[in-house]
């Protein structure tokens, strides 16, 4: 049945299923002898011939006696025999290696004995006793009873009258203490819920005042700290600026100590780098210098100018005279040797010309004379001829301021 | 008692400011220039004199006498100073126009004009920017006393005079081979100064007024003048002679015109003196501290009085000195520290030698504060330190030293007793001296502006060399 079953499911599908109704297992052993009405419920195990197994299939009559499911392979049995007769033989060594009792001595037999408790009996025979028995012939299944299980318990019965069961004062007793009490509780509960209110709100009241209380000298004590603590600041700022304006000032006077004492010499050094480079000059060595002097050169020019000057009239003169003397001389046929050529000299030699020019004057001239008319007295006045020449230039640095003019031009006149 | 007058504890770094920013010349300046213009409201005029600022500014006379060069000498230190030239070609050029014509043709016709009006040219001229900004160099004026003693008293004042000279003959020579470019203005020579440009050259043009009997009586009238106009700038006059190659004259020219002249600023001399072992720096200190009375500070005698005094240093540096080893730079400058704060060296001024070693030393004395102001380097060659030293002997009776050379000892008998130092021995002092010219070349960079002598020499010449490196203010590098 389940290999049909089997079949059927595998030829439906690739999944396998299998499902079976609920049965009773088939007991082995019948009570009853089979009965037509069992037929439909166990289905019988049948197959179908051709493929059972156990049948033979193809030709018999060469039939290979091996390979039959299940049946040992002749070379396994062949190898199973061999492995028996070999356990057998290790046995049989085993056995006689077993210790086994030593045999009798001479004279002796072993017999085996018995060493139990209750003896037994022991015969070759077997005891044997027959015994018959006798079973009744089958009967028929009788139909099952019905079941009606067994009463248990124990039947007690009762009958309640009216009035007995229920009483209304009694019941409303506890019902009603219940309730007032409740009420009452309830309300005792409210009032000390009030109460206790009332008493939280005025320890809280309480509580907060202190609290308030507490906080105003907490802010009073905090001012008084923030006060004492700026009051400190303020003193260190006020320490720290006076240490450093007593820093600063000695700073400074240091530095004014330093810078006098370096520059203490600024002003002379000054004055005497300004003198150097020129800047303060003596005012009337400048003035000399700057006033006098060139005049008094001018002056000095202009004299040995007007000495030149004259130096060079008296050549002229002299020049003026030996022409004509000598035009004289030449016309007058030679009869005066005159010495003023000897004493005349040349133009240019000192000694004579101051003799020469008195002569000069005194003999010549018309054209100077009127000139040199102020001039005679003066020089008259000096016979000394050793001191003529200096006479004769201070007379001419004396008279110079008179006759300045003039005698440029003339002298002018004359280089021209 | 007044607080401004008690003995002031000034602090160092107001003496260092002071001439570092050479205070005391810009207040002399400034107060000159007051003086000079006594203005009616002083205080903006200092403030302008300030932000001026041009009190570095070239300001320079150059005299000679015809063909000396001295127009071309301008013309290069214009050029190399970056100022203006005025010269009396230029000053008048600028006026021609705006003379009057009776003036000009006397101009034209002497090539000369009054000493008021050149005067008026040139204080007009130097009151523009570029001169103020920039300085300016005269180039032949004044060329009479009187002229000079007219821009003197105006308060035009040169800061460097240079007068070229050179014998009558030379010039008269050079002065045939004057050749000028017309267009430039500059004035070349055909022998001496000859323009490399061919283009140039053709321009060449001869001028006017170079023959000998012109030369003759230029030079007379020179002659005649330059005597009377040297006396006038006493101090700040220099005499260059002509006579040589013009590159060597310029270059003369050059350093004088950039050193300044010596003021009476006061000052503290700080002195470092370096140099090998035996180059005569504890001498030159020692005269020096005798003649200026500043504080000689020698390194390894502080350090031995101060373990000879048993201070607490000197408990320091003790095991130092027993063991011969190097005292620690820490120690050393604790001490030095403790010896240069003292009120009289910073009064005073020091002289120190023996000090920084090398650069890190240096950096060290510099960021404590004690920057010296002077920095000498002694060069004497490695023979005469041997000579100088191994030559030192000591007479262990007297207690007299000797050398044998220098100061050889009177008699025999005490020659024969005579011993050596073991430090003064070759050997020690070849150690010595490689030790300080390992780290010399480091000093000298990091000390730029020292002054380096020859050691060599007799100890007061080498003195005189330090006393005038000290005196005279320091050389400014060229820009």
């Amino acid at each position: 049945m389940a290999s049909a079953m089997t079949d059927r499911t595998s030829r439906a599908g690739n999944t396998y299923t299998y499902t079976s109704r609920p049965r009773a297992l088939p007991c082995q052993r019948r009570r009853y002898r089979d009965s037509f009405l069992q037929a439909e419920e166990e289905p019988v195990h049948y197959g179908n011939i051709m493929y059972d197994r156990r049948v033979i299939r193809g030709n018999t009559y060469a039939l290979q006696t091996g390979q039959l499911a299940g049946q040992p392979d002749p070379l396994e049995l062949q190898r199973r025999q061999q492995a028996k007769r070999r356990a057998l033989a290790r046995k049989r060594a085993q056995e006689q290696l077993r210790p086994r009792t030593p045999e009798p001595v001479e004279g002796r037999k072993h017999v085996d004995v018995q060493t139990e408790l209750y003896l037994e009996e022991i015969a070759d025979r077997v005891i044997e006793v027959d015994m018959e028995c006798q079973t009744d012939a089958f009967l028929d299944r009788p139909a099952t009873p019905l079941f009606i299980p067994a009463k248990t318990g124990k039947d007690v019965n009762t009958q309640i009258l009216e009035g007995e069961l229920f009483d209304f004062d009694l019941e409303v007793k506890p019902m009603l203490e219940v309730l007032v009490g409740k009420t009452i509780e309830q309300s005792l509960l409210e009032v000390m819920e009030e109460e206790e209110l009332a008493n939280l709100q005025a320890m809280q009241h309480a509580y907060e005042e202190i609290r308030n209380i507490e906080l105003a000298e907490v802010q009073r004590l905090e001012e008084q700290e923030r006060r004492h603590r700026e009051e400190k600041e303020r003193r260190k700022h006020q320490q720290w600026e006076i240490v450093n304006k007593h820093n600063e000032t000695s700073q400074k006077i240091a530095a004014r100590a330093f810078a006098q004492r370096y520059l203490a010499d600024l002003l002379p050094s000054v004055f005497s780098s300004l003198r150097d480079s020129g800047y303060f000059y003596d005012p009337i060595e400048r003035d000399i210098e700057i006033g006098f002097l060139p005049w008094l050169m001018n002056e000095v020019e202009k004299t040995m100018e007007y000495c030149m000057v004259g130096r060079t009239v008296l050549d002229m003169l002299i020049r003026e005279v030996v022409e004509r003397r000598l035009n004289m001389y030449e016309n007058k046929d030679k009869h005066q040797s005159l010495k003023p050529e000897d004493m005349y000299g040349g133009p240019g030699t000192m000694r004579d010309p101051t003799v020469g020019y008195d002569f000069q004057e005194q003999s010549l001239s018309h054209t100077q004379r009127p000139l040199l008319d102020r001039d005679d007295p003066q020089r008259m006045s000096y016979g000394d001829p050793s001191q003529e020449r200096k006479y004769m230039d201070e007379g001419e640095l004396l008279g110079q301021s008179e006759e300045t003019a003039i005698r440029k031009s003339t002298g002018k006149d004359e280089l021209q | 008692m007044d607080a401004t007058t008690a003995p002031h504890r000034i602090p160092a770094e107001m003496p260092q400011y002071g001439e570092a920013n050479h205070i005391f010349e810009l207040m002399q300046t400034m107060l000159e220039q007051l003086l000079i213009h006594q203005p009616e409201d002083p205080v903006s005029f200092m403030i302008k004199h300030l932000n001026r600022n041009n009190d570095n500014v070239p300001k320079i006379i150059i005299l000679g006498p015809p063909a000396s060069g001295k127009t071309t000498i301008a013309m290069w230190l214009c050029k190399h100073l970056n100022s203006n030239l005025l010269s009396m070609q230029n000053l008048i050029g600028r006026e021609l126009q705006f003379m009057n014509p009776e003036m000009k043709r006397q101009y034209l016709r002497t090539k000369m004009i009054p000493s008021a009006l050149l005067v008026r040219l040139i204080e007009d001229r130097l009151e523009e920017e570029d001169c103020i900004k920039r300085g300016w160099i005269l180039d032949g004026i004044p060329e009479t006393r009187e002229q000079a003693l007219t821009i003197q008293s105006q308060g035009i004042i040169p800061r460097h005079v240079v007068v070229l000279s050179a014998l009558d003959t030379v010039l008269i020579e050079r002065n045939l081979g004057k050749r000028v470019d017309p267009q430039t203005g500059e004035i070349y020579h055909t022998t001496f100064d000859w323009p490399p440009e061919s283009d140039i050259q053709n321009r060449l043009v001869v001028p006017p007024g170079i023959s000998e009997m012109e030369t003759a009586r230029k030079l007379l009238e020179y002659h005649r003048n330059i005597v009377r106009i040297i006396p006038s700038y006493p101090k700040i006059l220099k005499v260059i002679s002509a006579d040589q190659p013009c590159v060597d004259v310029f270059y003369q020219a050059l350093t004088y015109v950039q050193t300044h002249h010596r003021s009476n600023a006061p000052f503290t001399p700080r002195v470092l003196l370096c140099g090998p072992t035996g180059s005569g720096k504890s001498l030159q200190a020692a005269l020096l501290a005798q003649k200026y009375s500043l504080v000689n500070v020698c390194c390894g005698q502080l350090l031995k009085e101060a373990v000879a005094d048993k201070t607490q240093f000197g408990e320091l540096i003790r095991p130092f000195f027993e063991k011969q080893m190097v005292v620690p730079d820490s120690l050393v400058v604790k001490v030095l520290t403790q010896r240069l704060d003292h009120q009289d060296s910073i009064q005073k001024g020091w002289v120190m030698h023996g000090f920084p070693r090398d650069q890190d030393q240096a950096h060290m004395l510099d960021t404590l504060g004690y920057e010296p102001n002077r920095v000498f380097f002694l060069n004497v060659p490695l023979d005469s330190i041997i000579e100088r030293l191994t030559l030192r002997r000591t007479d262990p009776v007297t207690g007299e030293r000797y050398h044998l050379l220098y100061k050889p000892p009177p008699t025999m008998e005490i020659q024969a007793r005579l011993l050596q130092n073991p430090k003064d021995s070759e050997e020690q002092v070849k150690l010595k001296v490689d030790l300080f010219y390992r780290n010399s070349a480091d000093l000298e960079q990091f000390y730029k502006q020292a002054i380096t002598l020859n050691g060599d020499q007799d100890p007061y010449t080498v003195f005189e060399y330090v006393e005038s490196g000290i005196i005279n203010p320091l050389p400014k590098k060229v820009p």
